[in-house]
């Protein structure tokens, strides 16, 4: 990248009219992506975007400026955008000299992705859609997607932090239709993390894809689901999305601080049963929201949100933990450089608890079973939040019976956190393809134990079932 | 060297031999200010640019992209892509479209005012929000997200086939989210505004609507679950529309994606229903000369009284059917090739006014919010989301509601559309979603 006499030039062109704290933000990301679809290669992309960003703090206000061209000239331009904005109340600084941060966590990667030829990977797709056609023929659609980005960042800033950062991220996606008259079935799949080719060894595409295709079609089998209240069991790993949509979004700073999270105000108090422990971790190897730094340059932690039923601590960045004073959690993410950096989680988790998963199912007398979620969304306010569930089955005297569609969960995160009464000891990370959406894109990763919910509010076109409560 | 130059040196690099090349070129300055308790939190300013190119060999397409436009990186580009067009699989009905005439014509999409408007201007503008929006009553306490956003974007298109053509546009908006606290009350309201220019805007009704949603709907409950009329606003009514919108292109109905693949040339909504999609909508947000690979933009009407009469197409999609495009390629940006969606999409009005729509129902939600609207299912149809909103008993609002589900799956519902008001709405989504206040009926509401 730029050496460094012309990183501290452009700092100290930064905070030439005052300010607290300059930063730069260099980054380099190439991407390839190919989409098979009705059984042709259809799209192949490859592309760079490579920018940088220079931010300047001055009180509360951050001033941000960035380009798409990554000379001195260009940096300079911006940094003198941003000191413009810098009010003249304290006088010029100059940087502390820059000092390189070794990461303590590595995201170490085996097989580069040029390891593979493009036409390599174009056959492993072609190879993962003829698998998934070949599980049934009432797939009647397949379209699968290889993607692979190589992001390298470059942070600096005028405390003297030189931190770099890689991230390898390799995702393969499979999204099939199953159709049987009029009824159609769509479900999506795929693999994914911060890895490089060894994903393809160490888990197997065409296993899930086959196993996809194969829920596709026993769902066509579904019946709308019931609506009303009742009880809902929650699976492991994926699963997880509930907890980071419904209270983890909750517990980022800059809701906390602007006082609009129902968090606010409660760290030491009793959120939940005291079986239950939940986690931010971006330190975990080669997982999807993994990080060595984040992008402001912090070292990824391993962030205990809730323990044992207590609120401990909330994701922060940089921002919001310069006006409490104090220091962020490496939660400061962004999505590109044309982004200022907000809180954001990582890898987040519910921890395993004491409970047989095989159990929660078995004194379940009436409920359903939430195998698979689709996407979910939060109202941040209240904490109010919504869940498609795209494989749902009842749950009737203690066992799955008839397979649902069409459900969806409505519930306030903190309210249905307090109410859980179980919590499995299956812990189980997601397949490491979720994306989190806030204003901005970020990889995420979720995970939890089997949940158990006593009682949620289930939406669903079929009438209420009578007598669907109870535990 | 201006971006149609640049584009034109790309496109006569790719083509030879035989292949047919598209250069894409989108730059602009962008604008974001964010306002926290009377001060600026976040300020964001820049100039971006971004390059696509397209090539098609014997019906092979590849594609790369830079933002970087020194020789070297734009001769990489092209090789990429020419390098990508090999492995892919041919289909003969791949080509760029020839070129045809644009009507020259002031689609109202640029407003030079922009120009002239100062970040001062923007932090002043965006104060005023949060003040009108805290003013609006004294349980509004916190506000969030409170953001103002500009750009000014010029496009340029080149193709091998002759086509070369460029625009600009211009865009304004303002966001903010507020919470109304009371006891242990919380409720979110929101306010918004968009338009070509910052003096499209009006600050004070962006801040009153947001507090004053807030506080109404405190003290929001779930009702019981039944089968029940649901009112929608325009802005509850987008994502719907949004679904819908997906449902029917050609994309959909040729790979059977969509949960009207065998309904065309039947009656598949109320006749209350007329669904239209205009690219040449003057002032629309998704208004433009031509779409993303050159072609005309035009009008297409979709539903006609409740008759599905047409689907959206691109260049591909309409070879493929012995049709022609209706110019609805579209794309988010330099960094993929077009593909295909609605532009200005919405609703036909009707005659009757939003409160005399609400006036004549007995019972049922008037939904002002919707959650998870990301989960309509545009291929089989399912359509379950939760709703905030007011319930309504004998043509009046009797209190808030929150925490319930309504559902109805698409095909259903389009035939349950029992009115539609006047008062159409557009909202910037992919592309640009427009409704009326619409009643629906016979919609399961999940609650208590
Ligand atoms: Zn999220």
């Amino acid at each position: 990248m730029l050496p460094e006499q012309s990183i501290q030039k452009i700092i100290n062109t930064a905070l030439r009219n005052g300010g607290d704290l300059a930063e730069v933000y260099l980054e380099d990301t190439d991407r390839l992506t190919l989409v098979l679809d009705d059984q042709k290669l259809e799209t192949a992309t490859r592309g760079s975007d490579i920018g940088g960003g220079v931010r300047v703090f001055y009180g509360q206000t951050a001033a941000y400026a960035y380009t798409d061209d990554l000379s001195e000239e260009a940096l300079l331009a911006a940094a003198e955008a941003a000191a413009a904005a810098a009010r003249s109340t304290n006088q010029a600084r100059v940087a502390v000299d820059l000092t390189r941060r070794i990461p303590s966590v590595t995201h170490p990667i085996k097989r580069p992705f040029d390891q593979m030829s493009i036409a390599e990977k174009a056959a492993l797709l072609r190879q993962i859609d003829q698998t998934g056609r070949a599980t049934s023929s009432l797939i009647s659609q397949l379209m699968t997607s290889y993607t692979q980005t190589s992001r390298r960042v470059w942070i600096y800033n005028s405390d003297g932090v030189w931190a770099e950062d890689e991230r390898f991220m390799l995702e393969l996606r499979a999204s099939l239709v199953a159709k049987r008259g009029d009824a159609l079935q769509t479900i999506t799949t795929g693999l994914g993390g911060q890895t490089g080719l060894e994903m393809l060894d160490e888990r197997d595409p065409l296993t899930a894809v086959k196993e996809a295709a194969e829920t596709a079609v026993h769902m066509l089998d579904a019946k709308p689901a019931p609506a009303g209240e009742m009880t809902v069991v929650i699976n492991n790993g994926w699963g997880g999305v509930l907890f980071h949509e419904a209270c983890g979004h909750c517990m980022e700073a800059d809701f906390i601080t602007s006082g609009a999270s129902a968090y606010a105000g409660m760290v030491g108090e009793r959120v939940g049963p005291d079986f239950l422990t939940a986690i931010d971790d971006g330190t975990i190897p080669n997982r999807r929201g993994s990080l060595r730094f984040d992008d402001e340059g912090t070292p990824a932690q391993k962030v205990t949100l809730i323990e044992n039923g207590i609120l401990k601590e909330y994701m922060w960045d940089l921002t919001e933990a310069r006006r409490l004073g104090r220091e962020s959690t490496g939660n400061g993410r962004r999505q590109s450089f044309r982004h200022m950096p907000m809180p954001r989680m990582t890898n987040t988790y519910i921890d395993a608890g004491p409970h047989d998963p095989e159990e929660i199912i078995r004194s379940t007398k009436k409920g359903l079973f939430a195998k698979r979620l689709g996407g979910g969304q939060v109202e941040i306010g209240r904490g109010d939040y919504v869940f498609a569930v795209t494989e749902g089955y009842l749950i009737e005297d203690g066992r799955l019976t008839t397979p649902v569609r069409g459900a969806t969960l409505v519930g306030n995160g903190p309210e249905t956190l307090r109410q859980i009464d179980m919590i499995g000891s299956d812990l189980a990370l997601d397949p490491g393809i979720g994306m989190c959406g806030k204003g901005q894109s970020a990889r995420v990763s979720v995970g939890q134990p089997t949940v158990r919910v006593p009682k949620l509010t289930v939406g669903g076109t079929d009438q209420p079932i009578s007598g669907l409560m109870g535990g | 060297m201006n971006h149609i130059e640049v584009a034109k040196s790309v496109v006569k690099k790719a083509a030879i031999d035989g292949v047919e090349a598209e250069a894409y070129v989108v730059s602009g300055t962008q604008t974001s200010v964010q306002i926290r308790q009377g001060e600026v939190e976040k300020l964001s300013y820049a100039g971006s640019k971004g390059l696509g190119v397209r090539v098609l060999i014997d019906g092979k397409m590849g594609y790369a992209y830079t933002s970087d436009f020194s020789h070297d990186s734009l001769d990489q580009a092209v090789h990429s892509a020419l390098e990508l067009a090999e492995i892919s699989d041919a289909d003969p009905n791949r080509v760029l479209p020839e070129p045809k005439p644009i009507v020259d014509e002031d689609l109202a999409i640029y407003d030079s005012s922009m120009d002239g408007v100062s970040t001062e201007e923007k932090v002043v503008f965006q104060k005023a929000v949060e003040a009108a929006a805290l003013g609006a009553d004294e349980r509004v306490k916190v506000a969030a997200m409170n953001m103002y956003m500009d750009s000014v974007t010029e496009v340029s298109l080149v193709n091998s086939k002759g086509f070369s053509g460029a625009y600009q546009s211009t865009f304004s908006g303002a966001y903010i989210m507020v919470m109304a606290i009371d006891g242990d009350e919380r409720a979110t309201g929101f306010g918004y505004g968009f338009g070509r220019s910052l003096k499209a805007l009006d600050p004070q009704k962006i801040g009153r609507d947001a507090g004053e949603q807030a506080v109404k709907l405190l003290g929001g409950s779930p009702v019981p679950t039944q089968v029940a009329t649901v009112v929608y606003t325009p802005f509850a009514a987008s994502s719907l529309l949004g679904a819908l919108s997906q449902a029917l292109t050609a994309k959909a109905m040729q790979r059977q994606r969509t949960f009207l693949h065998d309904k065309f040339g039947e009656a598949v909504a109320s006749d209350m229903v007329t669904l239209l999609d205009n690219g040449r909508l003057p002032g629309g947000f998704a208004t433009r000369p031509f779409d993303d690979e050159g072609n005309p933009t035009g009008a297409t009407r979709l539903i006609d009284e409740g008759v599905f009469q047409a689907v959206l197409y691109d260049e591909y999609s309409a070879r493929k059917d012995g049709q022609v495009s209706t110019g609805n390629a579209s794309r988010r940006s330099h960094t993929g090739p077009p593909g295909l969606s609605a532009s200005n999409f919405y609703i036909q009005p009707g005659p009757d006014s939003a409160e005399s729509l609400i006036a004549d129902v007995e019972k049922g939600l008037y939904v002002v919010n919707v959650m998870n609207t990301h989960s309509i299912n545009p291929v089989n149809g399912d359509y379950s989301v939760s709703a905030q909103g007011f319930w309504i008993e004998n043509g009046k609002m009797t209190h808030p509601v929150n925490g319930v589900t309504i559902a109805l799956p698409l095909d259903q519902l389009l035939y349950n559309v029992s009115q539609v008001a006047n008062d159409l709405t557009f909202i910037p989504m992919m592309g640009a979603i427009g409704s009326p206040t619409i009643r629906v009926d016979g919609v399961t509401i999940g609650g208590m």
